[in-house]
This record gives structure tokens, sequence and C-alpha cells, in this order.
């Protein structure tokens, strides 16, 4: 930020006028804070980081006195006048100047002399979250009794089974090319789509999504067989795969 | 041999009844005095080197736990040189360690020459 | 260098010790030299099995806190020169069993015999744990009845991620022995198949031990099935997995057993 603090000029000591002549015009100093954008070379990455901070503020500039230090930046005059153009596009209104040797016609004041005060703080948004990387895991062997397996991101393949007192917890579907024995959770990351496929069904607890079943209320009409558990409209559907 | 011999007369119920009630006796009465047989060990050990420099090596301790009498054995292999009238005073100062420390018999030494 | 072999189970109460003591005394008959050694602490089951009760002076945790040597612990069996045992503790504290201590006893049994054979305790915690940490080959006894089978997959589960072989990243040689067997509960499917105990724990074989009056016979006399009467079937089928043990290809025999039974047992052998 810069003050802009010009000479004052006291109307006590202007001297004093006729009569018919009219009153003086009275002019006071004011000194203000304002915005100081300072351009590095090389522009176009500059702006780039503008666009960007606008982005994530979009009202950061909106309203504010905005005063272009030119002092890094030493632009050609018609570098200058693109850059005013640059800005003007983005809807920074440039108050003055400072930093420039000379000043063009419409373009804003210069100024000199400024003062720096306190660093603004640009309101930061916080980052895109990392995109969740979908990853599938398999176990070669069985899962044994006493044993989790947990995948949030993605499916669990078990080649052998899993046993009585063992837990399959996974984000995407499970597949177990063995006897299911234990419990098996799929699309626990809020997706119903998932599906539990397996070879020998004798399941302890089924769940997708967030409804679960236990062994109780599954019947034994798959008991054995290869099968297939989804999520029907609210509801856990099993069938056999043969 | 075989022992089944011993024992065919006998039940081997009646046999595991004698066993048991002749290893917990013991047993109830070491719980008050655990590592008796290490302490004595140790004890008997200080006496020989008092004599002679025997290492902890060539100490042997047996333990069969009887009846009426407990069987403390001690297999000690003594270094050359060390002569018979140790071997009386030896036993002498053992037998001592060993009825001050209960009712087990005293130990018995052997000298490897 | 000898093989370690740990006899578990994670169940109590089906057959650790007996199968134990019975191994031993077989692999010792056939001129081995064994050592047993009794992972439990303060319960002391495996000098009782094997007769040597009244014997004992030095146990595990004097030799590992060094009040003791090993050689001075072990009590050799007076019927078998060859066959040797390490007791368990009675009185002490089960943290005076330290992984240092226990590693330094093993690598020195090691030394001396060709086969340790670690008794373990009942259970999942530490002295299940400290008795298969050492070991090559694992002998998992299960009774056909669904909690032993429940909690020897869950032992199977601790030895292929608790042991040193399993943090090596190698696969520990896995057995079942399946005790307790019932040949007419069996016929009439009063208990569970072989078959499905295999189907579910997924090991091969070792060895089927028939009930029979005579493991009780032998415990009470203080003295191994395999010892007190070779020829009574536990006896037999003890002593022919110790011969498998050994590398020895012998068929597995149940004489009361369906022929079509013997068929799957030899087919599961061989997978």
């Amino acid at each position: 930020m810069s003050e802009t603090h010009p000479e004052p000029i006291d109307p006590e000591t202007a001297p004093a006028a006729a009569p018919s002549a009219p009153r003086p015009l009275s002019l006071r100093g004011r000194a203000f804070k304002a915005l100081a954008l300072s351009p590095e070379p090389p522009l176009p990455e500059w702006l780039a980081g503008l666009d960007a901070a606008l982005k994530r503020s979009p009202t950061l500039l909106k309203g504010r006195a905005v005063i272009l230090d030119c002092a890094q930046l030493k632009p050609e005059p018609d570098a200058l006048e693109m850059l005013m153009n640059e800005l003007k596009a983005r809807g920074i209104a440039v108050l003055g100047i400072e930093g420039a040797d000379t000043v063009l016609d419409g373009l804003p004041p210069l100024l000199v002399k400024g003062h720096p005060s306190e660093k603004v703080e640009i309101p930061s948004v916080p980052a895109e979250p990392e995109p969740q990387v979908v990853t599938s895991i398999t176990v070669e062997g069985s899962v044994r009794s006493g044993q989790s397996v947990i995948n949030p991101t993605g499916d669990v393949t078990v080649m052998g089974s899993v046993s009585s007192g063992a837990e399959i917890l996974a984000g995407g579907s499970i597949h177990v090319y063995g006897a299911l024995r234990g419990r098996a959770i799929a699309g626990a990351a809020r997706n119903p789509r998932a599906r539990i496929y397996c070879r020998k069904f004798e399941p302890e607890l089924l769940g997708i999504d967030r409804l679960v079943r236990t062994a109780e209320d599954m019947g034994t009409a798959l008991r054995g067989k290869a099968a297939q558990v989804w999520l029907d409209g609210g509801n856990i559907r099993m069938a056999s795969l043969d | 041999m075989s022992i089944l011999g011993l024992f065919q007369k006998r039940s081997s119920g009646a046999v595991a009844r004698d066993r048991l009630q002749l290893i917990l006796a013991h047993e109830r009465a070491e719980s008050g005095r655990p590592d008796l047989v290490i302490q004595l060990r140790e004890e008997i050990l200080a006496v020989i080197a008092n004599h002679v420099a025997v290492e902890p090596d060539k100490v042997k301790v047996t333990l069969e736990r009887g009846e009426g009498v407990s069987t403390l054995g001690l297999d000690i292999e003594l270094p050359l040189g060390a002569s018979a009238k140790l071997d009386a005073k030896l036993a002498a100062k053992l037998a001592e360690v060993a009825a001050n420390k209960g009712s087990a018999k005293p130990a018995s030494s052997k000298k490897a020459a | 260098m000898a093989k370690v072999l740990v006899v578990t189970s994670g169940k109590g109460g089906v057959g650790k010790t007996t199968t134990t003591a019975a191994l031993g005394a077989a692999l010792a008959q056939g001129g081995q030299s064994v050592c047993v050694v009794d992972f439990d602490v303060g319960l002391r089951n495996l000098d009782l099995v094997m007769g040597a009760e009244r014997r004992v002076v030095y146990d595990l945790i004097n030799v590992v806190n060094g009040d003791a040597k090993l050689p001075q612990a072990l009590i050799k069996d007076k019927r078998l020169e060859t066959l040797h045992l390490l007791p368990a503790s009675q009185t002490r504290d089960k943290d005076a069993l330290t992984d240092a201590g226990v590693a330094r006893v093993m690598d020195e049994l090691r030394d001396k015999f060709d086969w340790v054979i670690c008794d373990s305790p009942a259970g999942i915690e530490r002295g299940a744990q400290l008795a298969m940490h050492h070991a090559d080959v694992a002998v998992v006894v299960t009774n056909p009845e669904v909690s032993s089978v429940r909690d020897s997959d869950r032992i199977i589960g601790l030895l292929d991620s608790k042991t040193a072989k399993a943090e090596k990243g190698e696969d520990m040689e896995k057995h079942l022995i399946l005790t307790r067997y019932d040949p007419m509960r069996a016929d009439r499917g009063d208990m569970l198949k072989t078959e499905d105990v295999l189907d579910i724990l997924s090991i091969p074989l070792l060895a089927i031990i028939p009930e029979s009056q005579e493991v009780l016979r032998a415990s009470n006399l203080g003295c191994p099935v395999t010892l007190n009467n070779p020829l009574c079937a536990p006896a037999r089928a003890y002593a022919d997995a110790a011969r498998r043990l050994k590398g020895e290809t012998v068929p597995m025999s149940l004489p009361v057993e369906r022929k079509s039974f013997l068929d799957k047992l030899f087919m599961r052998r061989a997978a």
C-alpha cells in the first residue's frame, strides 16, 4: 500500500483576492491507503498469478483503490498501455501509477513518494482436494479368522476364502474366488452400485453402502452356492450366479 | 526295560492319583520357599569355591522328589590335583549346608580325576 | 541345524501337549535327538505328560534369566536317551520371558538337537506367539468341532503374520493334526467331517488321531502314548505323523472309514 501525500496548500496564506473575484479554491491534502499492484517480469506469468488470485477471491480488488507500481516492470510506453488494458479487462480500476518515468495521456496520473504500509492478505481458499486415486486390492491367499482387509477407495478381490470371523471392507465391490464365510461390506464409500460376488455363499454378515444384513435374515436357498449380492432400490438382493 | 510291567497290576488311574498327590504336596510346600534348590546350589558352589576353584558349568544338579524324602544330586567336576583330604572336609561342609536349608538328605559329591 | 516345530491350536484342551510328547518320543525312537519345550508360563503341563514332574530343577525362565545354563535345565528322558525336556515355569511372571532371551535359548537348542518341539499354550497371547515365533514348521492341532476349527483358523492367520518367517516374507510349512476323531460319530454324521475341516482350514493333513482311552492311560502313567503302547491306534497314527514330518510318504490310514473318503484324502494330500 502506499499513501498519497500531496503538499497541503494553506488557504490562510493565500493572497486575499478582490471582493468581486470568485472565491479561491481550497485544496486540502488527504492521505489514503491504497492497494498497490507491482507487476514483475515476465508479465504473462504475473498476469496468470493475478488471474488465479482473482479466481480464488473474485472480490479481491472490487471497489478498491489500486495503484500500479511499475518500478519492477519498467515498461515501455506501449507495454504500459497494454498492461492498463489488461487490468481494465479484469475490472481493475487504476487510481495512479508510480515508478514510471513518464505518463501518457489517458492514463492515470503519476504518483511519487509512496510510503509502504502493511501487507494485505489475500484470503486463501483451500486448495482443491486431491482427486481420490481408485485402487484395487487383491489378496492371493485366504483371509483368516480375526484378519481384516480394508480398502476404502476401491475393490477387494480374494483368491482364496474368507473365514468365519474375518472381515472385508471395500469402497467398491468385493470378489471372493473361494468361500465367503465371514463379513463382507461393499460400497462403504457411499457407493450403492457396489456388489459382492463369491463362489460359496456362507457369510456371517453382508453390507452394501449403508445397508447391512446378518446371516439370520438371509435364508438358506443360496447356502453353499456361487452368488452375487447387490442393492436394488434400497433392498439387498441376492441371487445365484449359476 | 519297559516300566509297563510294574504298572500292570494297578490301574493307570491309581498311578495318576499317586503321582498327583506327590507332586502337589511338593508344589504346595515349595510355594512358600521357591527356588530352594537354586539357593542350595548357589551356596554349595560358594562353599566349594572356598576350597577349590570350580567352574559353574561343571556343577550339575539333579532332583528326585520322592515319597518320604527327596534326593538332591550334585555332580561336581573338580579340577586335577584336588586332594583326598579335601573330599572329606568338603562332604562335611556340604552336609552342614544342606541340613541348614531343609529336610533334604545331604548331597553326594563325586570327584572326577 | 535343527528343525523347530511348534504345536499350537488356539483352543485349549485339544491335544497339544499329548501331541508334543507323542511326536517327540516317536522321533526320538527313530534315532533323532529331540528336545520338547514347554512354552506355558504359570501352568506347567509337558513335564507331567512326560513323567518328569519330580525331576524339575530349572525351567525356561531360569535359563532366559541366566540363573542356569541350558544343559542344567534340560531333563533327559529315562526311557529314551535322545529325548530331552525343557520345562516351563510354574511360579514366575510371564513377562520374564523376553523376546531376546527366548531367541537366545532357541539358538542354543537348535545347535544341540535335530528337532526342537515347542508346546504352545492355548490362546493367542504372548505365550502362544512366543512359541510360534521361531518355528520352521507348525503343527495345528484341531478337534472336529466348530470352536476348535475357528480358533485354529485364527492361529493359522497368526502363523502367517506374527512369526519370524512371516516377517521375512517366507512361507511357513503348516500341517493339520485332527485329534479326538471318533469314526462312529463321523459315520453317523454327528461330527464335523474331515473334508469340511480341511476345506475350511486349507492346510495339508498330517494325521488323524482317533479318540482313545490309551491317550488318557498314557498321561496317567506319565509316558508319551507312542512309548507307552506303540501298537494302539493313536500311537500308530502319531508314529506315521512323525515319519511324514521327516519327509516320508506314508499313506493315510483310518480303517473304519469308507473307501470314497480315503480317496478324497489321497487327493487332499497330493495338493
